[in-house]
């Protein structure tokens, strides 16, 4: 479970304070698919990054599975991170000069799992995503479809508890889009919680929950799920 | 983890080619004109006997007058020498001096030809641990006797006897027999200590002989001869009566307390030839100098080669700090794929780790490209010093310097590469991710 309670990120700089997010409170459960929308600039990102553990809090509190982030070293957040987080980003950031094979390992890698485990799993993962034909090819040789399934691969492949994706198919066409979704529909089918950043109210309106961002802030602060996990497969199809 | 950052490291060559291939000219430059440099202090500033470097001790005699404004003299004359040999309490000792002579070879093919030799004590050989692939070095009772016998060097008895065992054959010498008593392995010390004001960076001699057929057989003396008052009379007595010094004299003194002895014996030689008018000057100024001492006392490596240290290092300095800009460049501009591995895992430990090895991968390459830098530049220096000045076969990179040039290439790199290493681990991931 994801929970913040009260958490404000502001950012400083000598002649400016911004405050990304303010006394912004939110729990997540096991399974859900979440969104998050809000207009450009609200904090979505900074919401995502936080609950991703690649930024810090100024102030509230955080707990990610019972445990308090606030208070863990560079190293124990990399490995929380490593072990529970997937990322999937609009632009897919793959690593261009290593092959498929190889840029889904990279997390593996970073948990010192043994040659034979890794190579399993990344075989697994890419059968999942429907390219295990070309792990010896480098994203470039991918259209944007293919890369965005070898980033959902890579993501996936630790096989971790919560999957956060900011504006994952922001660059992709409709058709290719909805391939996606349904990608990330059957992950949160099989228990993956999603946490999902979008400027698609369509996208939105289809997840269990959506959370809108204002100035910093939960807009919607009534938490009604929009629908109940498991029904998110079939809402879509 | 190790071999898989330095599979990136690789690839981020590949990525930037042009990037990378200019750090490692960078280096290569510094590291091999530094190379340079390096391996000619270490020839000519090394310890060319270590192992009994501090038991070796060459003896200096003041035979200066009182009020004449000159140094000691680096020899001795023939008069000190002998009596050096009758009485000094040493292990071992040895007077040599080089000398030239005509060589007529047994052999019918081969016509007379002008050599360069040494004339030693028996003592000679063991002293300065020469080795021998035949046979071995003469008696002391061949030196006192004036026996014929001669020790050659592996290259005059390839040429004379094809290399084989040639021990107990003769050749002819200045018109005498010589009996051959061992032929020695190749043996170069440089600095070649034992002489060094008579060419410290020359080869070795081609043979040895006894040192007092020297002066029995009147035989030409090659080396430096400094006379300090007008040598009186003519002829060979005048000369060995004289103040000229022409004879090198060292001692074999293992302990502290050998060498103690030995000061004080020169010490007392002295104030007695001071009785006699000679030696007039402190007597503190006759005095043993170990190996180190003695080098250092000569001069034998050149102040030039301290001013082209500092000048080498500063260009090493330039080159790094060109480094330090290319790979900040390089490494900030892998923030996107640096904030990806945060995302995904990595730790600022372990992405320390992969940008150390790549700055070191890049040294290495650097250190690999700076050898060839520096060969060039050794047979350039070759040109320049000429076989006139000195010989120069011996500067030539050897197994240390090339594990030295491989090691500094590497630390230094990774030296330079701190500061855009720590700039890249501390990046802020989430500004890259977004914008990527």
């Amino acid at each position: 479970m994801l929970k913040m309670i009260d958490v404000s990120k502001v950012f400083r700089t000598e002649l400016v304070e911004t405050h990304a997010l303010t006394d912004f409170s939110l729990t997540v459960g096991e399974g859900e698919f979440v969104t998050i929308t809000g207009p450009s600039g609200c904090g979505k990102t900074t919401f995502l990054n936080i609950a991703g553990l690649l930024e810090t809090l100024s102030s509230g509190q955080y707990l990610l599975d019972g445990v308090d982030v606030s208070t863990l070293s560079d190293y124990q957040r990399a490995k929380l991170r490593n072990q529970k987080i997937g990322f999937i980003f609009q632009s897919f950031n793959l690593m261009p000069d290593l092959n498929l094979f190889d840029n889904i390992d990279v997390p593996l890698r970073y948990r010192g799992m043994k040659g034979a485990e890794r190579r399993e799993r990344i075989e697994q993962a890419l059968e999942a995503v429907g390219l295990a034909a070309r792990k010896k090819h480098v994203p470039s040789q991918l259209s944007g479809g293919q890369q965005q399934r070898v980033a959902i691969a890579r993501a996936l492949v630790g096989e971790p508890r919560f999957l956060l994706a900011d504006e994952p198919t922001g660059n992709l066409d409709s058709n290719t889009a909805q391939g996606v979704m349904e990608l990330l529909n059957e992950i949160n089918d099989k228990g993956t919680t999603i946490i999902m950043v979008t400027h698609d109210e369509q996208l939105a309106q289809r997840s269990q929950r959506n959370i809108h961002i204002l100035d910093g802030r939960i807009a919607n602060p009534v938490l009604t799920p929009l629908k109940t996990p498991g029904e998110s497969t079939a809402a879509m199809a | 983890m190790p071999i898989y950052y330095l599979r990136l490291a690789a690839l981020s060559y590949k990525r930037n080619p042009v990037l990378s291939t200019l750090m490692v000219l960078a280096v290569s430059i510094g590291i091999g004109a530094y190379m340079v440099i390096f391996t000619l202090n270490y020839v000519m500033g090394g310890d060319p006997i270590p192992h009994k470097s501090e038991q070796l001790y060459h003896v200096q005699l003041d035979i200066s007058e009182a009020g004449q404004d000159r140094q000691a003299p680096v020899q001795l004359t023939y008069l000190d020498a002998t009596a050096l040999m009758e009485s000094a309490p040493a292990q071992r000792q040895t007077t040599t001096s080089k000398f030239g002579a005509i060589l007529e070879p047994g052999n019918p093919e081969l016509r007379p030809f002008s050599i360069l030799g040494r004339g030693a004590s028996a003592d000679f050989f063991p002293m300065f641990d020469v080795p021998f692939i035949y046979g071995g070095p003469w008696s002391g009772d061949a030196d006192d006797n004036l026996e014929q016998v001669v020790v050659l060097s592996r290259e005059l008895n390839e040429e004379l006897f094809g290399g084989q065992d040639s021990v107990g054959e003769q050749i002819r010498l200045h018109g005498t027999n010589f009996t051959v008593m061992g032929v020695i392995d190749d043996w170069n010390p440089v600095p070649k200590f034992y002489d060094v004001n008579n060419g410290p960076f020359d080869s070795g001699e081609e043979l040895y002989i006894p040192w007092p057929l020297l002066v029995s057989m009147e035989l030409s003396r090659s080396g430096n001869t400094n006379c300090f008052q007008a040598v009186e009379g003519s002829g060979l007595q005048a000369f060995l009566n004289s103040e000229c010094v022409w004879i090198q004299y060292w001692a074999e003194l293992p302990t502290a307390a050998d060498r103690a002895t030995y000061q004080s014996f020169i010490e007392s030689y002295a104030a007695e030839q001071n009785a006699l008018g000679r030696f007039q000057n402190d007597l503190s100024r006759n005095r043993l100098y170990d190996v180190e001492e003695w080098l250092i006392e000569e001069e034998v490596l050149p102040d030039e080669t301290r001013i082209l240290s500092a000048l080498a290092a500063m260009l090493l300095a330039v080159c790094l700090l060109n480094t330090i800009g290319l790979l900040l460049s390089k490494f900030l501009g892998k923030a996107p794929e640096i904030g990806v591995r945060q995302a995904l895992g990595a730790h600022k430990g372990s992405l320390f780790v992969q940008h150390v090895i790549e700055a070191g991968f890049i040294g290495l390459l650097g250190g690999l490209l700076g050898l060839a830098v520096a060969s060039f530049g050794l047979e350039g220096i070759k040109i320049l010093l000429g076989d006139d000045v000195m010989m120069t076969n011996w500067i030539q990179l050897n197994v240390p310097v090339v594990i030295v040039t491989i090691a500094l290439a590497i630390v230094s790199t990774v030296i330079a590469g701190l500061y855009p290493i720590w700039r890249a681990c501390n990046i802020n991931p989430a500004i890259h991710l977004k914008t990527q």
